[in-house]
């Protein structure tokens, strides 16, 4: 089985929608280099993808999660935290943007696998559409046909969208793997439908404050 | 020296299925590839030697990004990818999505291009098709359009020492 069969035949059934309904979604593994992290790493997480670490495949922005838990929708959140703030629960595979009263947009999203999850608190500290990528050398020297630098663009495991969360080497981006979503699959970065991506990067500011719980619960 | 001719087959029928998949999804794939077996085999007029040693290397997909993406593949050569001579007459290096050498030939194509790949004719899917070559600069892209579709087009620059 080439590592794209592999990739098509994990699909778990996730509905994911393009407005150009082309229903095409092969997709990178989008992973951060992890050195220099200033978080500590904690418990595993109890789901885990096992996919093969390929570059960007070719997906449209317009990717959405659009039924299900994972889905955007406006839930009940209680929290002190002014509206704008991100809340990321890790164990829940949840993104909180909290809009005040009580309630949050909530976004599903893939977190980092086991062992490469972290709690911390930061904030956005840049924004970037269609970001480059570089793998890291740890991925260089698993996959070393991968070039050491991609240019931003559809085909990139980035994503459409990224922001950067402070100093830190991890950042909430996009992905052209959809069907990740609500899985344990990056190297610590937390990734969103392209979407879904493109609708929280309109509604965060450079500067937003974002809070990233592991081990909690609603 | 590995054959890759097994896995050449396998993945014979998989680009036209994702070229259909991809028709509608407004990438920017270039139309320019040829058709498999449509080639005969040339003289090619680049040499092993021009390609043996160190490279930094980076993609793009578009033309607006290739300044900047040479000055990266120049960066890059903190962590070089090396093309030795192999036991044959060819080069070792990877093909797309595999982790393994092979040793891969120079080939000249009927269409006046020069390809480089497995042991099949010129223009074959796993090949790459050789855009430019200078002493300091090679600028390769995969035949296959789902494999250029993906990776886009690797800029090689050749790294001091």
């Amino acid at each position: 089985m080439t590592p794209r069969h592999s990739l098509l035949s994990r699909f778990n059934g996730l509905a994911v929608a393009t407005r150009r309904g082309a229903g095409f979604f092969l997709a990178g593994l989008a992973v951060m280099a992890l050195s220099g992290a200033a978080f500590g790493r904690q418990q595993a997480a109890p789901i885990s993808m096992d996919i093969g670490d390929e570059p960007g495949r070719v997906a449209t922005a317009e990717q959405i999660v659009e039924e299900g838990p994972f889905a955007r929708q406006l839930v009940f959140f209680r929290s002190s935290e002014p509206a704008g703030t991100i809340v990321i629960h890790t164990n829940e595979r949840f993104l909180y943007v909290v809009q005040g009263n009580n309630r949050a947009l909530r976004y599903g999203i893939g977190v980092g696998r086991e062992g490469f999850q972290w709690s911390g608190l930061v904030r956005v500290s840049r924004k970037a559409e269609w970001p480059d990528w570089t793998p890291p050398p740890e991925m260089i020297a698993r996959q070393p046909y991968l070039p050491r630098f991609m240019a931003g663009g559809p085909g990139n495991p980035m994503g459409a969208r990224a922001l950067y969360l402070g100093s830190t080497v991890y950042r909430i981006h996009g992905t052209n793997q959809p069907e990740t979503i609500g899985h344990a699959v990056s190297s610590g970065c937390f990734r969103l439908a392209n979407g879904d991506v493109i609708d929280l990067f309109e509604r965060i500011a450079v500067g937003a404050k974002v809070i990233i719980r592991h081990g909690a619960s609603i | 020296m590995v054959s890759a001719y097994p896995a050449s087959l396998i993945r014979a029928g998989i680009p036209a299925i994702l070229v259909l998949l991809l028709g509608g999804c407004g990438t920017t794939i270039d139309e320019a590839v040829v058709t498999p077996g449509a080639l005969t085999e040339r003289p090619a007029t680049i040499r092993n030697e021009q390609l043996i040693g160190k490279w930094g290397v980076a993609s793009y997909r578009e033309e607006k990004d290739r300044k900047r993406v040479e000055a990266q593949a120049r960066a890059q050569c903190r962590l070089p990818y090396i093309i030795a001579k192999g036991p044959s007459d060819g080069v070792m290096m990877h093909l797309a999505d595999d982790a393994k050498l092979y040793e891969l030939r120079i080939k000249g194509g009927s269409d006046g291009k020069t390809y480089l790949g497995p042991e099949a004719p010129p223009g074959e899917w796993q090949d790459r098709e050789i855009i430019s070559i200078s002493e300091k600069e090679m600028i390769m892209r995969f035949v296959d359009p789902e494999v250029h579709g993906r990776y886009g087009t690797f800029i090689y620059v050749r790294c001091p020492g």
